[in-house]
């Protein structure tokens, strides 16, 4: 099946579309109109760098670079996971680090070496947007567990603290949070999953559909991945919690105040 | 049985504790009192790990407090606060929450010995069916103490429990806590929870003011 491609000006005519949500927004008196501008020419931007570069990167298709490219998302990744769960970078970075890497990797290689055998196993064509994905879906749950984490623990300091006292070791002690965070971070992707393709369809059975894909192989590829992105969330909400644990907490199994960055 | 050695905690901008020392031998009831803010619950953190000491040193049975003494400490007092933490839904559950811990699971009570502790404590057999939702803050102070004590525990590190019992709970309390082998570390300023007092500490601005005196009526003020 031929892949119809979108001319640069059919692409700008979309643009003009902008011009209703601009009225809207004018009539409602909604000062999101600076933003709205902001967004889409950031989003504009920042995709047509990343083609430039994918690009440059599926032509070249080498392990090394590839790999550089996904420890680099994973680092970005980190970073905003650390930030947006209100933790100090300089605490946190080199556990959650770990903890990423344990749950993503292997969750990947599974998919692309033993799901779709690409030659290479390292194709650009497949490693990098299928890391993408599975990593930007467990950056939500990430952020979610181990703010639901930390911040439990230190608004609930005095039952932490008698946990202790009645003979828990820390570990036990953080069981109750740990169980409250992984069930509140896994929650939207399990309610994602159980309305696929009856609310919405997929961005990437629907990317696959457009491309020129069957739909049978469309949804092969997004329930394959789907799992992965779940799977790779259960691992590295959990993997981030116990690894950030002895950067958290006091040899008396207090939690440190300084972790917080707010 | 437990000595606090010159023990000063000092925050970024504040010095809670400053320079305390006192002893307690086993079997001993002590009381400290003093204004709100003095630094008597940060006394009672510092001794079951809660609180880390900036100065000094913290004896328990001779051995300095460090994370090495620390788990046997934890397992020997039981700290029962202002408003016990019962920490599950249902009674039963809570009073067995401390035995699904690896280090108390040995322990773990049979029917008999936990229908006595609640007969001691005068707690009906049928609290065990409730929720802790729907109990008594004074019926919560009890259960936890039937906890302590399932436990094995014979130190208690008390924060003001008596403060918000009804009559019945706070007989209950003050005639239990009058055994003598048990050794209390308490904060109160409850006139008949002073009556159990065998040592006294006044305590002001994060220190220890005043030993073995026990309070006049008008010194006893929140």
């Amino acid at each position: 099946m031929q892949v119809m491609d979108m001319s640069w000006g059919a692409l700008a005519s979309i643009f003009c579309l902008l011009a209703i949500p601009v009225i809207i927004l004018r009539i409602a008196g909604v000062p999101l109109l600076r933003q709205m501008f902001s967004a889409t020419g950031r989003m504009t931007v920042q995709l047509v760098l990343v083609a430039l570069y994918l690009e440059f990167i599926f032509r070249l298709n080498n392990f090394w670079v590839n790999s550089g490219w996904i420890l680099t998302m994973i680092v970005i990744a980190n970073l905003t996971i650390t930030r947006n769960a209100g933790l100090q970078l300089r605490r946190m970075f080199t556990p959650l680090l770990a903890g990423l890497a344990v749950g993503t990797l292997p969750m990947v290689g599974f998919f692309v070496c033993l799901a779709i055998q690409p030659e290479p196993f390292y194709d650009a064509r497949y490693l990098i947007p299928i890391s993408g994905m599975v990593l930007g879906n467990c950056l939500r749950a990430n952020v979610i567990a181990l703010e639901r984490f930390y911040s439990a623990i230190r608004a609930d300091a005095k039952t932490f603290i008698t946990y202790l006292s009645l003979g828990a070791t820390l570990q036990e002690a953080c069981r109750p949070y740990l169980r409250q965070a992984l069930q509140a971070s896994l929650v939207p992707t399990l309610s994602t999953m159980a309305t696929m393709g009856l609310v919405s369809l997929p961005g990437m059975m629907t990317g696959q559909i457009l491309g020129g894909s069957a739909p049978m192989t469309a949804i092969k590829y997004q329930i394959a991945v789907m799992l992965a992105i779940f799977c790779a969330g259960v691992i590295t909400a959990f993997a981030n919690i116990i690894f950030s644990l002895r950067a958290a907490f006091t040899p008396y199994g207090l939690l440190d105040q300084d972790i917080f960055s707010r | 049985m437990i000595r606090f050695e010159n023990i000063s905690l000092q925050t970024q901008d504040h010095l809670i504790l400053n320079g305390v020392s006192f002893e307690i031998a086993r079997g001993e009831k002590a009381i400290f009192f003093g204004p709100s803010g003095s630094g008597k619950t940060t006394i009672l953190m510092c001794l079951i790990g809660g609180a880390v000491p900036t100065a000094g040193t913290v004896l328990f049975n001779e051995e300095p407090l460090t994370t090495r003494t620390l788990p046997h400490l934890r397992q020997t007092v039981a700290f029962i606060g202002q408003e016990p933490v019962l920490g599950a839904a249902g009674v039963r559950e809570a009073l067995m929450l401390p035995f699904s811990f690896r280090a108390n699971r040995a322990r773990t009570p049979s029917e008999e010995q936990i229908q006595e502790v609640l007969k001691n404590l005068l707690l009906p057999p049928d609290i065990l069916d409730k929720q802790t939702t729907v109990i008594s803050g004074g019926e919560k102070q009890r259960l936890a103490v039937a906890r302590a004590l399932l436990l094995g525990k014979t130190v208690f590190v008390l924060d003001e429990i008596t403060s918000a019992l009804d009559p019945q709970s706070r007989l209950a309390v003050l005639t239990f806590f009058r055994k003598p082998e048990l050794t209390l570390i308490s904060v109160s300023h409850d006139p008949e929870w002073m009556e159990l007092g065998t040592h006294f500490f006044k305590v002001e601005k994060g220190q220890v003011t005043a030993q073995n005196t026990p309070p006049v009526f008008r010194e006893i003020k929140v």
